[in-house]
């Protein structure tokens, strides 16, 4: 579904990953684990076209998106949720979800259908659906920007740090919420450095360490060795 | 009583064609963070094509369209030609590129036009006047603050109810984002230029209306103003602006009634010196815009 | 430290190569034309002091280099004159008279005092709102100076300056001037702000003040620019306010641009560079009139080629020719280099 091979970024003259390699299967629930500065975030952007690829290529259902810019992958079916929580804060709930389907906004009917899924989905968003964004907690802006890049019907979900910055009881909602999109067979990408939390939902995961992957295997094998500390404290 | 409706009608008028200019200015700066110094110009181009168009037999109404036509034209020339070849290089860069452009378009002006003023055709409307309530008023006055509330709640519709406004407004905050969602760049950053090419299309034909001549420097004036009330208001909020124009409109107004003719044409030294005591106040302006927002 | 030395150095020599060099051909108009470009160097390198250090852009420098000009017309034209070029001239004042180059000082100080009320609170802006408020003071002069008419004949011309600037005196002041900036640059206040153009933030945290350091980099340039002004009014000896405005402004921001804002090197390039350009240009220009074709018709053929040329250097080269070092430290470098091959 999404295959990086000997994915390179700059930023500026440091050198920020390394020729990474990993991929994520269809409905698959892929993490990618690591410390502060180990390059997540910076795959993730590249990943969603925000930052230029030095070397490498990134395949989207074997369709090439590493020159993609940001309003082109989108278009070609990944959405992405930013670490920083993206919200438009000045802008309500509500115009917030509509801006999340931009590209189907030709698709009024569609567009509604999916809304009420996603307000089942979280109740929340419904009830302060005219407040502005940035008048709402924490938690639920990162429900909000999850529920925004839903709305634009993605095959593949980039999840950046969802738990940054929440109390333990919101994180454990929005773990919650994880199973359920990947139970609905959506296919997920989720960068975190909550390794318990993460590896609790996810199927395969791989271990980022100054701009390259040091381990990779399924959830248990991650879980199981025993210098998964070592690499992700030494991060 | 007379002289109380002469006095809010000079300051509606003024203040509703200013407000229209800062609008066009901020619209652009909201979204792109860089200041368009060739936004006076715009409204020079809608002079010229109203000047251009005067030999024809084309109804006037015809003229005025195409005059904001070609205002908004040359708005999209200016992102193309100033903006977008340095807009990722630096703030200074597209600053001077804009001043450049707009030196370029005032000489081509001197050079196949003419240095010297044009006569610009109007309607006989716009030299008549009226009585209201004993205050006697020019009916382009009145024009103007029509035009001004008529144009004022079509931007606010748009800013607010159209998914290109909401989109707009979207990338104002967080331009990588609104692109992250499939917003396309390229297309926000024309429809501002368009839409700022617009408003300087209007209101240049109102302004010109006044004097009814135009001359390559003509817009000094509107992106002086312009400038002044979106410094006033706020450099990044719409309503910010609307405000800082009206503002401005009521200063320089009170000036034009208060002061003697020998400092009245200080005023503008004046009205510069508020200014001042404004921002010593309140440095960010009346309103402060968006919460986040970084340049692109 | 000691590639200062060596930029001061060349610098100065190039200003007196120019200053030799128009001598040597013994032609009044290239006479004409070094002393001009002197001039005009004295303001873009003042200009460079507030503009290169701070990173903002100032458009009200031309503005200081009137309020220099009239300074130094008031206090330097004879006393019997006055009646005839300012009429309207206050009682007291009629009486002035000092030697120029007193009244080139007086000049500076009264552009430096301006500059220093009006922008204490201008610099505390964010750099787009500052530099649109810069714009608006360089109107806010104009038209001060455009209808102070007691003091500066208003619209009119005013005329009767004593002749005093020749070329030598226009080259001794430019090298005094690039002199100052250079030590500016290195000062702790120069060094400080160009940190802070490159970090507000971590500027902030090393203790720098920035609204207050901008603030003496603008009178600093202010009072140069005064300085020029009275320097130039001497040359000319008569002129109006048009001369101090928005035509003048792009052509010293062009200038200084070209060049490279962030050097004094550049700035002194880019002087000469366009200098030579515009007067080539004028040429052109004055020559096509004198054909049928142009018929007197051809103005701002040379505006237009500058603007295109300014958006090219835009583009291609943002930071200007010499965007980063100055001259001393290029050829310190290139030394260096040459000696770790061999």
């Amino acid at each position: 579904m999404l295959e990086i091979t000997g994915l390179s970024i700059n930023y500026g003259a440091i050198r920020a990953v390394r020729g990474v390699s990993f991929s994520v299967g269809k409905g698959e629930l892929v993490s990618l684990l690591g410390a502060n500065g180990a390059g997540k975030s910076s795959t993730i952007k590249c990943i969603a076209g925000a930052l230029k690829a030095a070397e490498g290529s990134i395949l989207l259902e074997g369709r090439d998106i590493t020159a993609a810019n940001p309003e082109q992958v989108i278009r070609a079916g990944l959405a992405t949720v930013p670490e920083t929580r993206d919200v438009f804060p000045d802008l309500t709930v509500a115009e917030n979800l509509m801006l999340g389907a931009y590209i189907h906004r030709r698709d009024q009917v569609g567009n509604r259908q999916n809304l009420e899924k996603l307000h089942t989905l979280f109740p929340r968003l419904a009830e302060r659906s005219s407040q502005p964004a940035g008048t709402l907690s924490g938690g639920e802006q990162q429900m909000l920007v999850i529920a925004r890049a839903l709305m634009a019907r993605p095959s593949v979900l980039l999840l950046d740090e969802p738990s940054l910055g929440l109390a333990p009881a919101i994180v454990e909602r929005i773990f919650e919420m994880i199973e359920t999109l990947k139970k609905s067979g959506l296919t997920i990408l989720l960068v975190e450095q909550n390794v318990n939390q993460a590896l609790s939902v996810a199927d395969r995961a791989y271990v980022m360490r100054l701009g390259t992957i040091v381990a990779s295997g399924t959830a248990e094998e991650i879980r199981s060795t025993s210098d998964l500390s070592a690499h992700y404290l030494g991060g | 009583m007379a002289f109380a409706i002469q006095f809010v009608i000079d300051v509606l008028s003024l203040g509703g064609a200013y407000a229209l200019m800062a609008l066009g200015l901020v619209i652009i700066y909201g979204i792109l963070r860089l200041v368009n110094f060739a936004y006076g110009e715009l409204i020079m181009v809608a002079g010229y094509t109203m000047y251009l168009s005067s030999g024809s037999s084309l109804p006037w109404l015809v003229m005025a369209v195409l005059a904001v036509g070609m205002a908004v034209l040359f708005g999209i020339l200016t992102d193309y030609a100033a903006f977008r070849p340095v807009r990722a290089k630096s703030v200074t860069a597209v600053l001077i590129t804009s001043f450049a452009f707009s030196n370029l378009l005032q000489n081509a002006a001197l050079l196949f036009i003419s240095p010297r003023p044009r006569n610009v055709p109007l309607p006989e409307i716009f030299s008549q006047t009226v009585s209201i309530g004993g205050a006697i008023t020019p009916v382009r006055n009145l024009i103007t603050i029509a035009a001004s509330i008529v144009l004022l709640a079509a931007v606010a519709f748009l800013m607010r109810k159209t998914t290109l406004g909401i989109a707009m407004r979207a990338a104002a905050t967080n331009f990588t984002m609104a692109r992250m969602l499939g917003v396309p760049a390229n297309l926000i950053i024309s429809s501002a230029f368009a839409l700022s090419g617009f408003l300087a299309g209007v209101v240049g034909i109102l302004w010109i209306g006044r004097i009814g001549t135009v001359v390559p420097g003509i817009g000094l004036e509107p992106l002086l103003v312009a400038f002044i009330a979106t410094v006033i208001g706020g450099m990044r909020s719409l309503p910010g602006a609307v405000v800082g124009g009206f503002l401005l409109a009521l200063i320089d107004t009170t000036l034009n009634y208060t002061l003697s003719q020998d400092l009245l044409k200080f005023r503008d030294a004046f009205t510069f010196s508020l200014v001042i005591l404004i921002l010593l106040w309140r440095p960010e302006g009346l309103i402060k815009g968006p919460a986040s927002g970084q340049r692109t | 430290m000691k590639h200062a030395y060596l930029t001061a150095l060349i610098l100065i020599a190039v200003v007196a190569a120019l200053a030799v060099g128009s001598q040597l051909l013994g032609i009044r108009l290239y006479d004409r034309i070094a002393t001009n470009l002197l001039i005009s160097l004295v303001l873009v390198v003042g200009l460079q002091t507030f503009m290169g250090n701070s990173g903002l852009l100032s458009f009200a420098h031309i503005g200081f280099m009137g309020l220099g000009a009239y300074t130094s017309a008031v206090l330097t034209i004879p006393a019997q004159m006055k009646g005839m070029a300012l009429p309207d001239l206050y009682e007291f004042m009629t009486v002035l008279e000092v030697s120029p180059l007193l009244a080139m000082l007086a000049a500076g100080v009264v552009a430096a005092l301006v500059a220093a009320v009006v922008a204490y609170p201008l610099m505390r802006l964010s750099d787009a709102a500052a530099v649109i408020t810069s714009f608006a003071l360089l109107v806010v002069l104009y038209t001060v100076m455009n209808n102070w008419s007691a003091l500066t004949n208003g619209p009119r011309t005013l005329f009767g300056l004593p002749k005093t600037t020749d070329m030598p005196i226009a080259a001794v002041v430019a090298a005094i001037v690039i002199v100052i900036a250079l030590l500016f640059k290195e000062s702790r206040t120069g060094k400080l702000l160009r940190a802070s153009r490159e970090d507000e933030v971590a500027a902030a945290a090393l203790g720098a003040n920035i609204p207050h350091l901008r603030w003496r980099a603008f009178i600093l340039a202010a009072f140069i620019a005064g300085v020029g002004g009275a320097l130039w009014g001497h040359f000319i000896t008569s002129f109006a306010p048009k001369a101090f405005y928005l035509k003048e402004t792009f052509l010293i921001i062009t200038m200084l641009v070209i060049g490279g804002a962030n050097t004094v090197t550049g700035a002194v390039a880019g002087t000469i560079l366009v200098t030579f350009a515009y007067e080539g240009l004028r040429g052109t220009e004055g020559a096509l009139n004198a054909t049928a074709i142009g018929a007197g018709q051809v103005v701002g053929l040379t505006e237009i080629v500058l603007a295109l040329a300014m958006i090219a250097v835009m583009i291609v080269k943002p930071g200007g020719l010499f965007p980063n070092r100055e001259i001393g430290h290029i050829l310190t470098r290139t030394r260096r280099k040459k000696e770790i091959v061999s």
